[in-house]
């Protein structure tokens, strides 16, 4: 007897409404929760040591408790995404922009029960979504081959012209040189080594979590030491009008959400594009579309909040669609589920959508329950967190440095991931202050691995065919259109016509030392490359010169535009530094200072351990900074490190690196991490 | 003052204990492991089948090893677990406490001149390996191609995975020595991609696919034959494919044959562990028969089964036996076998 499809998934809700199998479910979404707060820890290595124990359980509650935790990260990581302007995962970057904004102008409590609101709709609009297309997946699937999915990551990369404001050039030069830092490690093709230094660590190209984390997250918590200051003075809202405020928001954007939990599935149904990117689109497509944007986005504004955290909780249910219709996963975490597949004697392809749609109904739903249970548990406590960003700063940066060297490390397990972190920490609190924006540089790094690697199948298979695919024709020309549009609605929408500036004699300014160290760097990256065998040489120097091409222009059309410049700058998509009274010498020898922190953390890590290095970290931090009283610093001490043994040696099982004392005294080896 | 003197004595007296138990001086392996963790690492990041097979392993080998000490997982990726291999070549306590796994491909790797892979395998403690990786090249029947012989006249498109992985190597290799056609399109992501993209019709096929992955995930197209197999690549044929041709069987000269053996005595070796050199013999010794042990335990080979997880293990001394006979091939089919596969 046929079962019609209603059938199919009201029976579905029935097998995951028993209470063994909701227990599983609300196991996992609490884990997931717990690993979304904190910034750079992803799920996959818990995931992995779990794994075990759903083998003895059923195929419904073995992936309801997997996806029930891998629902979830993407909703709470929206809290020191807010709070500290720290992305829990690289899904809530974007939303950083505005909701951290939202933070410094004592919005906290709105900007969270806004974004849990959005989480909650946008992740059962993509359920949905996945629910109604399961019986259509696969022969849509088959269409969309390599030429396809390069066109939609070129129209992906066309975004920068939203995510830049009114700084295009600096934009695209920024989104040049991620591309460029996407090449870096073996060329796929030639294996032909670019821009290693001859280290392994780069070897498998630069990691994007140690990337992400220092453009964003560093800079800010630098910016908070700076200040010395609680991240807001006030609250606007007491608790429950907050969430009130945050909940309306939604309801009122409603069509918002829904156009970027759709634009959140479809990308995650891309394998390789996904959790990265997701936020930028949907924040970069607000950022577009929505009214008033370029005077608003980036100062606080909820639509900005609103867009990418339906997206990228709409996305999971997207991420399954390959898992499950052909056994491609999109990411790590669904190569686990895909292992769990196996135990469960289920096989992606056909049979998931045929003889198994019960299971499959069942994932959706898994996915539903998880978000409904996700987002409620944060939404009921979004006050209390909203109360964090009053906290004095010198409780807030302790932990969640501590927390986010250890995520930051785990990305490859290798000094080199700490190494990254400084380094794009520092170039992105440079890029922060000096106002270059830094959206476009980590949207060209995810896309530029992937473009080029679609690029090279395309070409081999088609040539320059595969352009006139009817899909693929109309995502370039939809690309083109993207790019051009600032100027194109200039000129037909709002009719303005097109003035020159005036130009004078160049002035150059010490701010101009940004580019001239850019410039270096390209040139420097092009010198390497002429060593390179031939074949691997083409494509890094295109990307490298054109990149060139668009700093200079932007430099020389800065200086020669400045004598007869009013001063007043256009907007940039990107949080802006303000630093209230502090002038900037103190702001510079306090950026050192803070640094310094850093780099001392790290040499400790090296010569004693993480627990050492932790427990070092909060005492003298605390202390020195703000004379905080012992047992405050003790208890917090005590905190901290139970976290990192219990939790991250004992629990994660991280490789911690060798120590200088530990390999010369064996003995202290029995301290953990030593 | 007594008593100080008393507990000073106990002091000197522990740390000397401790000391020797640290530099293995005295006492039975079982005395060793008694109460000490064992770290399994990982060259992959976990989902992948090196980690799903390692991590089985760590759950089991723990009660085969005398004095039964915990053995945890943990990951080391980077450069196809070559990262890993140098560490433990280099920087891995040596007292039997770590040992890894690593890809297959691995201990070749300074052999084929890579000179970031920094150590000699045939110097390592081999603890053994889980599975004889037969792997197979396959294509769909709607591109009429039946047999390999075929494939000498007719160009078949498949999908490779970036330079060194074996999607790459192997079809370029038969190209070389066997005059095949094939023509590797690439880097795609992953070798689930490259199955995606031949059922889609983008790709002519796959060449290097495990078959007990293609059991696995693709049954079904087995069953109502739209999936066809043209050659099996390992040491021996699978026994389930005694139809199937090897591609040691297709060498014509000796030297043709040290060229495929190069490239795929690997698969024999399909899942290997792996100690650092220089570690105690008794407890090399101990590691390499809990090993032999663990893959004969019921419990072990029924998750296995559960797991879908292959089994024909190799134990160290195999397992080194057919490292050696790569270190040994001469120079010059050495440096062709390069040539055919970059």
């Amino acid at each position: 007897m046929e079962l019609s499809l209603l059938e199919v998934a009201v029976n579905a809700l029935g097998v995951m409404l028993e209470p063994e199998r909701l227990m599983y479910l609300g196991l996992g979404t609490v884990l997931g929760l717990a690993i979304g707060i904190m910034p750079g820890i992803g799920g996959v290595a818990g995931l992995a040591l779990l794994l075990p124990f759903t083998f003895s359980l059923d195929a419904y509650s073995a992936f309801a408790f997997m996806l029930g935790l891998g629902a979830v990260t993407s909703t709470s990581d929206t809290i020191p995404a807010v709070l500290f302007g720290v992305p829990g995962t690289s899904a809530s970057q974007a939303t950083v922009i505005d909701g951290h904004s939202m933070a410094k102008n004592g919005e906290a409590g709105r900007a969270l029960s806004a974004a849990y609101a959005a989480s909650l709709f946008g992740g059962l609009w993509g359920a949905l979504l996945l629910g109604l297309t399961i019986p259509v997946l696969r022969p849509i699937m088959l269409n969309i081959n390599s030429p396809e999915l390069l066109a939609f990551s070129i129209f992906g990369l066309s975004m920068v012209s939203a995510l830049s404001g009114s700084m295009p050039l600096r934009g695209l030069a920024m989104a040049g040189f991620g591309v460029l830092l996407a090449m870096v490690g073996g060329d796929p093709t030639s294996g032909q080594q670019r821009w290693t230094f001859d280290s392994l660590y780069l070897y498998d190209d630069l990691p994007l979590l140690p990337v992400a984390l220092g453009l964003f997250a560093l800079p800010e918590l630098a910016d908070i030491a700076i200040k010395r200051m609680a991240i807001s003075q006030t609250n606007k809202y007491d608790l429950r009008e907050g969430m009130a405020v945050g909940l309306r928001d939604v309801l009122e954007n409603w069509w918002l959400v829904a156009k970027c939990g759709s634009l959140g599935a479809m990308i995650g149904a891309i394998p390789g594009l996904g959790s990265a990117v997701v936020d930028w689109f949907a924040y970069g497509y607000a950022a577009k579309s929505c009214k008033g944007a370029s005077e608003t986005f980036g100062k606080g504004d909820v639509r900005g909040v609103i867009a990418p955290e339906s997206a990228n909780n709409a996305k999971e249910g997207g991420s399954l669609v390959p898992t499950i219709a052909f056994g491609v996963p999109g990411s790590a975490s669904m190569a686990l589920l895909l292992g769990g597949f196996m135990i469960h004697g289920l096989v992606p392809g056909k049979a998931m959508v045929t003889t198994n749609i019960e299971v499959t109904y069942s994932m959706v739903w898994s996915i539903a329950l998880a978000n409904i249970l996700g987002a409620g548990l944060c939404f009921a406590f979004s006050g209390q967190f909203a109360k964090i960003a009053t906290l004095r700063y010198t409780l807030v940066i302790p932990g969640v440095i501590c927390i986010m060297m250890v995520g930051a490390y785990q990305a490859s397990a290798d000094w080199g991931d700490l190494l990254v972190l400084l380094i794009f920490g520092t170039v992105g609190w440079i890029m922060k202050h000096m106002r270059w924006p830094r959206p476009p540089l980590i949207l060209g790094f995810v896309l530029g691995g992937i473009i080029e690697d679609y690029m090279r199948i395309s070409y081999q298979l088609y040539e320059w065919g595969w352009i006139f695919r009817p899909v693929c024709a109309v995502m370039l020309i939809a690309a083109a259109l993207s790019l051009t549009q600032p100027i194109l609605s200039k000129i037909f929408v709002k009719r303005e016509a097109i003035t020159m500036p005036r130009f004078g004699a160049p002035v150059f300014m010490k701010a101009d030392g940004f580019s001239f160290a850019f410039i270096l760097v390209l040139v420097w990256m092009i010198w390497r490359s002429l060593s390179w065998d031939e074949e691997a040489q083409g494509a890094p120097q295109i990307i490298a010169g054109l990149t060139l091409a668009l700093v200079v222009i932007s430099l020389l059309w800065a200086a020669f535009t400045r004598r007869h410049s009013d001063g007043k700058q256009g907007a940039i998509l990107d949080l802006v530094a303000d630093m209230g009274e502090l002038t900037r010498a103190m702001v510079n020898v306090r950026a050192l200072q803070f640094l310094s922190w850093l780099v001392a953390f790290v040499l400790v890590w090296s010569v004693a351990g993480i627990l050492v290095a932790a427990l070092c970290f909060v005492v003298f931090y605390m202390r020195v900074q703000a004379q905080e009283s012992w047992r405050m610093i003790a208890g917090y001490a005590v905190v901290i490190m139970c976290l990192i043994y219990f939790v991250f040696d004992q629990g994660f099982h991280i490789s911690w690196p060798e120590t200088v004392l530990g390999t010369w005294f064996p003995v202290l080896q029995a301290i953990p991490t030593m | 003052m007594k008593t100080l003197n008393k507990v000073i004595a106990t002091v000197c007296a522990s740390v000397l204990a401790a000391g020797t138990v640290v530099a293995g001086g005295h006492g039975s392996v079982a005395d060793f492991y008694k109460g000490k963790t064992v770290e399994l690492y990982i060259g992959y990041d976990p989902g992948g089948g090196y980690d799903t097979y390692a991590r089985l392993l760590a759950r089991h080998i723990g009660k085969h090893i005398p004095g039964n000490p915990d053995v945890v997982p943990k990951n080391m990726p980077g450069a196809g677990s070559v990262k890993l291999t140098n560490w433990l070549w280099e920087g891995a306590p040596k007292d039997g406490t770590v040992f890894g796994a690593i890809s297959r491909g691995a201990p070749f790797e300074p052999v084929l001149g890579n000179d970031k892979a920094k150590f000699r395998a045939n110097k390592f403690n081999w603890v053994g390996s889980a599975n004889n990786e037969v792997s197979v090249c396959a294509t769909m029947k709607r591109n009429g191609i039946t047999n390999w012989e075929q494939l000498k006249t007719q160009e078949l498109t498949v999908g490779g995975n970036g330079s060194g992985s074996d999607t790459e190597q192997f079809p370029k290799l038969m190209n070389a020595v066997l005059g095949t056609k094939f023509k590797v399109i690439g880097p795609y992501g992953g070798g689930s991609d490259i199955v995606k993209a031949m059922e889609a019709g983008e790709l002519g096929g796959r060449c290097g696919w495990s078959w007990s992955s293609v059991k696995g995930t693709k049954a079904d197209l087995l069953a109502s034959g739209e999936l066809v197999l043209l050659m099996q690549m390992s040491g021996s044929k699978h026994p389930e494919l005694p139809d199937v041709p090897l591609v040691m069987d297709l060498a014509k000269s000796k030297e043709e044959r040290q060229m495929l053996n190069l490239i795929f005595a690997r698969q024999a070796l399909g899942r290997p562990y792996v100690a650092p050199p220089d570690i105690p013999a008794d407890r090399a010794k101990a590691l390499q028969d809990a090993f032999v042990a663990t893959v004969n335990d019921p419990a072990f080979i029924a998750e296995a089964k559960k797991m879908d997880l292959e089994l024909s293990p190799l134990s160290g001394d195999e397992v080194a036996a057919l490292v050696a006979e790569s270190y040994d091939t001469p120079q010059a089919v050495i440096d062709r076998a390069i040539d055919a596969i970059r």
